[in-house]
């Protein structure tokens, strides 16, 4: 049973959270409050704005969730699949090093050092351009990420479906992949979470002909334009509670195998 | 039918771990090797199910060679201490698992394994997950996904090692009960003297990667190095004195 105390912290760390979110709905839904009014008015202004209006945010938006879903699909994918080889003895342990070197430079450093090689093959710019810029992070992050998954336990788990008569592919798909499913969930949102929310390298190796969600927000901030942003800050934070919810079995508990 | 290995040989390193291994086994019987802990024991039985490699050495399978067939078609099943279930299958899911490898028909599927979970004990735990089963029930589900595809010859890496010693002896029966009925042949593997009595027809002792077979129970038990004769003399010296102790004065 928890103290009045604890109870009291708990409803205080809640309370910190909640804030912003509260500043961001008053923000987006009540920008005007003028004196001596005692409380302020609604106005949809923002939301008719980016929604088809001048400021139209719908090509960012998709921008962001087709590079986030494909980004997250795609570096954990590449990352289970790698760090299995590398576990096999296939891939030496260079590529272990190797996979650090992304995070030892922010991502504006790593993004200047990628564009120009990007722009010199052309790929500056483009939404494929920008794809594989935030893959050169995720990936490495992905294949840092399944490291810890390849135990003697999961090797037992194959040689057990092999003795019983799986091939290779059976037991990929029929003990390594449900397996991995919670890992593989958490991973792909991790990832989904660093392209959703990615500023710096976006910004350099799309050459601003690649709007995203995050883009727009920081745009809208640096305009001062506090309603715009709190209405775009709320759509950038909708994808990500919305897939929290849908995993939110894997993602909220400690949902491992241990059996 | 008979299942025979010779001369298997094994090295980690530079250290020998099986030294021209081999014996042999009737079908339908059980063959109990006895031996501490790092003779080289469970490297035998994962060479055998092709899980591991040999340098030489021959495994044979009524006359048929069976060192360059696949792990997963040699019908060889390698059962180890842990029951290792796949934990995201229920019961049911788990003991049929080979069938389904097999792409059987989903009724034969139904009956097979209902009739296993029966024989096994495990009659209304099929929709439960291997987290929500105790131990030995575990075990059981291991055993039975083993038997079910009637495997050549089952592979047993001290099973019920890890089992208490009321579970252990329960599994002991179950195992020796079910192996009879389905006609089973196997290779047990266990470092309790007593265990390789009670479930074994044949035996043989396994030590530094030499394994010596018995042709009776009376050559198994006299032997020195399987610690048999020690242990009863112990007992029977233990029954001595508590017979003279109860002796009125």
């Amino acid at each position: 049973m928890k103290s009045l105390g604890a109870y009291l912290a708990l409803w205080l760390q809640g309370l910190l959270y909640a804030l912003p979110f509260v500043v961001v709905l008053l923000l987006a839904g009540m920008p005007y409050w003028p004196f001596p009014q005692l409380w302020p008015g609604w106005s949809f202004q923002a939301w008719s704005l980016l929604w088809g209006g001048s400021d139209n945010v719908v090509p960012a938006f998709l921008h962001s969730l087709v590079l986030a879903l494909s980004v997250g699909a795609l570096a954990t994918l590449g990352g289970f699949l790698s760090s299995r080889a590398l576990q096999q003895g296939q891939l030496g342990g260079w590529a272990r090093r190797w996979a650090y070197f992304p995070f030892l430079l922010t991502p504006v450093i790593y993004a200047l050092l990628l564009q120009y090689f990007f722009t010199w093959l052309g790929w500056g710019g483009s939404l494929g351009g920008v794809l594989l810029a935030q893959l050169f992070i995720t990936y490495p992050f992905a294949f840092l990420f399944f490291q810890g998954f390849w135990t003697r336990r999961v090797q037992d788990l194959e040689n057990a479906a092999i003795t019983l008569g799986a091939h290779q592919g059976q037991v990929f798909w029929r003990v390594l992949w449900p397996y991995a499913r919670p890992a593989l969930v958490t991973c792909f949102f991790q990832t989904f979470l660093i392209s959703w929310f990615e500023y710096g390298l976006t910004s350099v190796i799309g050459l601003g002909k690649v709007p995203t969600l995050a883009l727009a927000v920081f745009q809208y901030l640096s305009e001062a334009n506090p309603a715009l942003a709190a209405a775009a800050g709320l759509l950038l934070i909708a994808p990500p509670l919305f897939l929290l919810w849908l995993n939110k079995r894997i993602l909220l508990t400690a949902a491992v195998y241990e059996v | 039918m008979k299942f025979e290995v010779r001369d298997i040989t094994k090295h980690y390193g530079q250290q020998p771990v099986l030294r021209g291994t081999g014996l042999s086994l009737k079908a339908r019987r059980c063959l109990s090797i006895l031996g501490p802990s790092g003779c080289g024991k469970s490297t035998l039985l994962k060479v055998l199910a092709g899980l591991e490699t040999a340098e030489s050495g021959r495994i044979l399978f009524d006359g048929q060679s069976l060192e360059k067939v696949p792990a997963r078609r040699r019908g060889l099943v390698y059962l180890s201490q842990e029951p290792l279930l796949f934990p995201y299958l229920n019961v049911f899911e788990n003991i049929s698992f080979g069938l389904r490898l097999q792409k059987r028909p989903a009724q034969e599927i139904r009956q097979r394994t209902g009739e296993l979970i029966e024989a096994l004990g495990l009659e209304g735990m099929s929709e439960k997950m291997p987290a929500a089963l105790s131990g030995g029930q575990r075990q059981r589900v291991a055993f039975g996904r083993a038997l079910i595809i009637h495997p050549r010859v089952l592979l047993l890496d001290e099973p019920f090692g890890a089992l208490d010693a009321q579970t252990r002896s329960e599994m002991q029966k179950l195992f020796m009960q079910i192996s009879s009925r389905e006609g089973i042949t196997s290779l047990f593997v266990t470092h309790d003297a007593r265990e390789a009595l009670v479930v074994g027809h044949q035996w043989a002792f396994m030590e530094k990667g030499r394994l010596r077979q018995y042709e009776t129970t009376a050559a198994f038990m006299a032997d020195p190095a399987t610690g048999l004769p020690q242990e009863m003399r112990f007992w029977q010296g233990l029954q001595e004195e508590q017979k003279q102790n109860q002796d009125p004065i």
